[in-house]
């Protein structure tokens, strides 16, 4: 698998761990462009071996499928490659009973359709804010400076934490159609490995 | 009573002419070889030498080789070397300042200034009537002196809590072919420090570490401080083996990126003040320094420790949650080495705003000139 950042690559790691397939290599986890950059060699592999590659779409203009051919006009077959849309955060939103119980707030605080949501990373960052629990607090929210960054100094290892011991998949892909869709897509491509190298 | 060092002023400290910076709670400081990362980190040392048991004032000037080491070599009509410390205690702000120089016939260091301020009190304000009358009281600090210090105890004992930590293996490994010096930093001395600790807050923290490392070291099954016949201390672990029951390593065979782990996650838990890394990603493999602020945030955020970490690593930079207040960008010139937090330097703000990471930045703009020399370097 490749990706952006830490996070992602929990998230993707709990994908694989659900259709039950183990995530072997790990490519990226420096930043976007890295990725984008690495996205051809990838499809290059992806002949033979299968690649799960998430890519956030960010504050980009253009659709998912729009984005798919315009960084990737002939993916080959192996290559899961999934846009998220906005980012990855909206999928960790979208299972709103955990993510109500990690943080300690009312699920109703919690946005109804993320996959909607402009900024689901600054979103996950004005939860935590409600959370009743300092240490979340603390480490989840930038100190309050213009110049600071848009997450907390522990902001991260939260989030895995989260996405590690109570983010409830099944849960989240009721609201968050695009990880619906993702783990179709991660079934099929686990099956026709079963059927192609039994 | 919490200590924060808040603002660093300094002058003609070796590579800083001047130098007058905020300070957060954590600090990364990048910059090219001999930039003066460590004789930054020094700063904090020498206050805690002038406090320390054995120490003070002399001794402290002694042990960087006298002040004509100490004195910055750009250093030209001021020749004063002076530290202005400015701190945050629950409610209270703090100063504390010292300049020295050397004696014009005896080279011997002398005092020309010391200085604490709490609020608005000036609690010591030196040279006073008895230095006059007895020019000797300036080869020492109040602050070292406990008769004398009273007013501004919790001071010292804060300086006395700040620690530094370069854990060099190989002491660690063979401490006997190396003099054990007390809290020495590079580590000879880590494994007594560790067998002082008492036994039930010591299996507490092994067991803290272990979980932590069984992540990245899977096949690490148990830590344990054992004493040979002779009573020295030894680092075990315990690895996975086709073995049954596993099979007992002693610290030689622990790798060096697990030694070094083991004590960042050792002291990261310990309770006290700032606490100085040098280079904590040394023989660590990427993936986990890229976690390693992370790592830090959350034990720090517990320990409530300061932490300043010198780095080279792009890894570690890279994580989203850290500052541009937070790192410290040094650049050596003529005139001394300067000191800027990145959220002060024009362009790189307005690369961040650009998009890009404090990583795609910071290394650049902190490395050498002309690495390409290096490479053209001929033997003969």
């Amino acid at each position: 698998m490749a990706v952006e950042g830490i996070v992602d690559e929990a998230v993707a790691k709990r994908l694989l761990a659900t259709v039950g397939v183990s995530p072997g290599l790990i490519i990226g986890k420096r930043g976007k462009d890295y990725l984008l950059k690495k996205l051809h060699g990838l499809n290059s592999s992806a002949r033979s071996f299968p690649w799960l590659v998430l890519v956030d779409q960010d504050r980009d203009p253009d659709c998912p499928p729009a984005l798919i051919a315009k960084w990737c006009p002939n993916p080959n077959p192996w290559l899961c490659l999934r846009v998220v849309v906005r980012a990855v955060e909206a999928w960790l939103i979208a299972d709103a009973d955990g993510l109500a119980d990690y943080l300690g707030i009312s699920t109703a605080r919690i946005p109804f359709q993320p996959e909607l949501l402009s900024h689901p990373k600054t979103d996950i960052v004005h939860l935590a804010r409600l959370s009743p629990k300092k240490e979340i607090r603390t480490d989840m929210i930038p100190a309050p400076h213009p110049d600071s960054p848009k997450v907390g100094p522990a902001y991260s290892s939260r989030v895995i934490e989260f996405v590690l011991n109570y983010w409830d998949i099944d849960n989240a892909s009721k609201r968050a159609p695009g990880l619906a869709r993702t783990l179709r897509k991660l079934r099929v491509l686990k099956n026709k490995l079963a059927h192609d190298h039994p | 009573m919490k200590f924060r060092i808040r603002r660093l002023r300094l002058k003609n400290w070796k590579n800083f002419t001047e130098v007058d910076i905020p300070i957060e709670d954590r600090v990364f400081l990048v910059g090219p070889n001999a930039s003066g990362k460590s004789n930054f980190l020094d700063v904090l040392r020498f206050l805690r030498d002038l406090v320390s048991p054995g120490g003070g004032f002399e001794h402290a000037v002694n042990l960087r080789g006298g002040i004509s080491v100490i004195r910055s070599l750009a250093a030209r009509r001021d020749p004063a070397v002076e530290i202005d410390i400015s701190l945050a205690a629950d409610r209270d702000e703090w100063q504390y300042l010292i300049a020295f120089s050397s004696e014009k016939n005896r080279k011997a260091p002398v005092i020309e200034k010391e200085y604490v301020r709490r609020n608005q009190e000036i609690l010591l304000d030196r040279p006073d009537e008895h230095d006059k009358n007895d020019p000797l009281r300036l080869t020492q600090t109040a602050l070292e002196q406990i008769n004398v210090n009273r007013p501004f105890r919790e001071l010292a004992d804060f300086f006395g809590s700040i620690r530094y930590l370069h854990l060099v293996p190989q002491l660690i490994r063979e401490p006997n072919r190396f003099a054990l010096a007390y809290d020495d930093p590079y580590g000879s001395d880590f494994l007594y420090q560790i067998a002082k600790t008492p036994e039930r807050t010591r299996a507490r923290r092994f067991a803290l570490i272990l979980s932590a490392l069984r992540a990245v070291i899977p096949q690490l099954k148990e830590i344990e401080l054992r004493r040979d016949e002779r009573g020295n201390p030894h680092l075990d672990g315990k690895f996975e083996h086709w073995r049954p029951n596993g099979a007992w390593q002693n610290e030689t065979c622990l790798s060096d990126g697990t030694i070094r782990l083991i004590g960042l996650l050792w002291i990261a838990m310990e309770k006290g003040g700032p606490l100085l890394l040098e280079e904590p990603e040394a023989s660590l493999h990427p993936a986990i320094v890229r976690v390693l602020p992370q790592t830090f945030a959350r034990i720090l955020r517990q320990s409530g420790r300061q932490v300043f970490v010198s780095t080279h690593s792009p890894d570690l930079l890279q994580d989203e949650g850290i500052s541009p207040r937070e790192v410290l960008l040094l650049n050596p010139s003529k005139e001394g080495t300067r000191v800027t937090p990145t959220n002060q330097d024009n362009l790189i703000r307005a690369v961040l705003e650009g998009g890009l990471s404090l990583a795609d930045i910071v290394i650049s703009a902190s490395g050498p000139d002309h690495p390409e020399q290096l490479h053209l370097f001929q033997s003969s």
